[in-house]
């Protein structure tokens, strides 16, 4: 226990003593968990940047073509790293030592360890960029970081999984909270397809197809058991909080966790459909990729029956609003997952901009818009600072959501149209392109709204940091109740 | 090649077998007990059920907010 808390007069009211709990718990991970915030902002707004770049370079192949580091090549890459490391795993290891650090009720300890990682991983970040920006990437998708990178962010990270596990070891003693389950399973599982990745694809090579098995059994696993435990952690947190009523069964809740945990792992075989690999190895990820209808439509089910009768909230919580647009599209975006793996409709949705849809639907319409709800919960906490303003959330919303839905609409609408033509043997392979090269240029397009939305959150951000706005009694902050002198 | 093929199998079955360690000690633990208070626990006595959490920083919604807290109870 605190000295804090330790020194509160014995007759301090429960509410008092679990504000200053919660208070100090804050405090403690004010620097770690606003160094991961920032430093992510900072990458979302460089990512936002070269994939709008890539974007038209699928339209205006010779746009900034004159110096080698801002070729299609490498500034595409770049981007995809960017995110996924820079800004996704970022924001969510912030999001991730939070919550944890709250479900467990205790001071988190070791914040030193939580900053050196912090440092660590931006440094890896920026090490792996250079890297691909000066021609050194690795070719494997989701892992084109140099590989005298990737060591600087497994430490970083393997600090992050030692201090959530301590965490975890020292939690006040009760119920493990579900999105507990997720945080813990998120904070060992990453580490370990890290690791697993790099040394077969990069210490110990791998030979022929197998590197296409690693690679997407690493690409889909980074997806279903890094990601989307800490968004649904954060979702199965933010909604029944901001609603102030808890979640509808928590037995769908566990039930949706543990089968995800025993069938995701299997699910990034269906990738390779087609491939020169075992039979048995396709259908096991095909069948593991249905079964994965089980944790979506529980935590489907929740979250809705969670949401009922309570949907007008949507209209004055910006939390509850990103969240809730991430959790819903968190259901679309799987059930369109297992449906892509059924090898009928795969041989329709394969090596077209369908799938490129899929997965900016996954990490930023899933992803992304949780943990924008999540920072908004989050940060005035830590700062205790008020939103300096309720437009600029508004248009940061509008902006992001009408983005990743014009993105999604044409490379779904695109891809699947130049699927038809692939699979037509009458159809040149020239003609598929120019059928999908209309849907790429809205698709760079809607990189500009995003883009957009970005830099107002990212004005949003800095406002609050320096405190900007009126300071306002009540709005986001819960009013703090009365402490008795000690 | 062969080598890599039992390194990724192993690495399945090491995924598979962590969540089933974990499962069991979750079971022992008796974490699968109670499960209809279990949902109650991020709430306390300063952030209690039936107060909602968040509001956009202007007066409609906040007024919406208080509207809302009064109206509902909790479960």
């Amino acid at each position: 226990m605190s000295d804090l808390l330790q020194s509160l007069n014995p007759g301090t009211p429960p509410d008092a003593r679990s504000y200053v709990e919660r208070a100090e718990i804050d405090a403690s991970l004010r620097a770690p968990v606003l160094l991961f915030f920032g430093t992510g902002v900072a990458w979302l707004l460089l990512g936002s940047l070269l994939g709008v770049l890539a974007a038209f370079k699928m339209s205006f192949p010779h746009l900034l073509d004159s110096a080698d580091w801002l070729t299609f090549g490498r500034v595409r890459p770049a981007h995809l790293n960017i995110m996924v490391y820079g800004w996704a795993s970022a924001v969510g290891i912030g999001v991730g030592i939070w919550l944890m650090a709250r479900l467990c009720r205790v001071a988190p300890r070791h914040r030193g360890l939580l900053i050196g990682a912090g440092i660590a991983w931006n440094l890896g970040v920026l090490a792996g960029t250079i890297g691909i920006l000066a021609g050194q990437s690795r070719s494997i998708e989701w892992l084109e970081f140099p590989g005298w990178a990737t060591p600087i962010l497994f430490v970083a990270y393997a600090l992050i999984g030692v201090w959530g596990v301590i965490m975890f070891r020292f939690r006040r003693p009760g119920h493990v909270y579900v999105s507990q389950w997720y945080l813990l399973a998120a904070f060992l599982w990453f580490p370990w397809l890290y690791a697993t990745a790099n040394t077969l694809l990069i210490w110990q090579p791998v030979q022929g197809s197998v590197v296409g098995a690693v690679n997407w059994w690493y690409g889909h696993n980074v997806l279903g058991l890094w990601f989307t435990p800490i968004g649904l952690a954060s979702a199965y947190y933010m909604i029944p909080k901001v609603l102030g009523r808890p979640i509808h069964s928590y037995y769908l809740s566990i039930l949706g966790f543990w089968s995800l945990a025993l069938f995701y792992s299997w699910n990034g075989m269906h990738h390779l459909i087609g491939g020169p690999f075992p039979a048995w190895m396709i259908s096991a990820s095909v069948v593991a990729s249905v079964m994965m209808f089980i944790p979506v439509i529980t935590v489907a089910i929740n979250h809705h029956a969670t949401m009922r009768g309570h949907f007008h909230y949507l209209k004055w919580s910006p939390t509850l609003r990103f969240t809730v647009v991430g959790a819903m599209t968190y259901t679309i975006v799987s059930l369109q997952g297992s449906l892509m793996a059924i090898p009928s409709l795969n041989n329709l949705t394969h090596f077209t901009d369908y799938t490129i849809g899929h997965a900016h639907l996954g990490l930023y319409g899933f992803f992304t818009m949780t943990m924008f709800g999540a920072m908004y919960y989050i940060v005035p906490r830590l700062v205790g600072w008020e939103w300096p303003s309720a437009a600029m959330i508004r248009w940061h919303f509008w902006l992001a959501a009408s983005g990743v839905a014009l993105m999604v609409g044409s490379l779904t609408l695109g891809g699947f149209l130049q699927g038809l033509e692939l699979n037509d043997p009458q159809v040149a392979f020239l003609t598929s392109l120019k059928t999908v090269a209309p849907f790429r240029f809205v698709r760079a397009c809607s990189g500009i709204l995003l883009s957009a939305a970005h830099l107002v959150f990212a004005v949003l951000f800095i406002r609050m940091l320096l405190r900007q706005g009126g300071p306002r009694a009540e709005a986001t902050l819960l009013s703090p109740p009365e402490i008795p002198a000690v | 090649m062969e080598a890599g093929v039992i390194l990724l199998l192993l690495g399945l079955g090491l995924l598979s077998g962590s969540a089933l360690l974990a499962f069991f000690w979750a079971v022992n633990d008796g974490q699968l007990e109670n499960l209809e208070q279990a949902p109650e626990v991020i709430f306390d006595a300063s952030e209690p059920m039936g107060e909602p959490g968040d509001c956009f920083p202007d007066a409609r919604s906040r007024e919406a907010r208080a509207r809302a807290s009064s109206n509902d109870s909790p479960r």
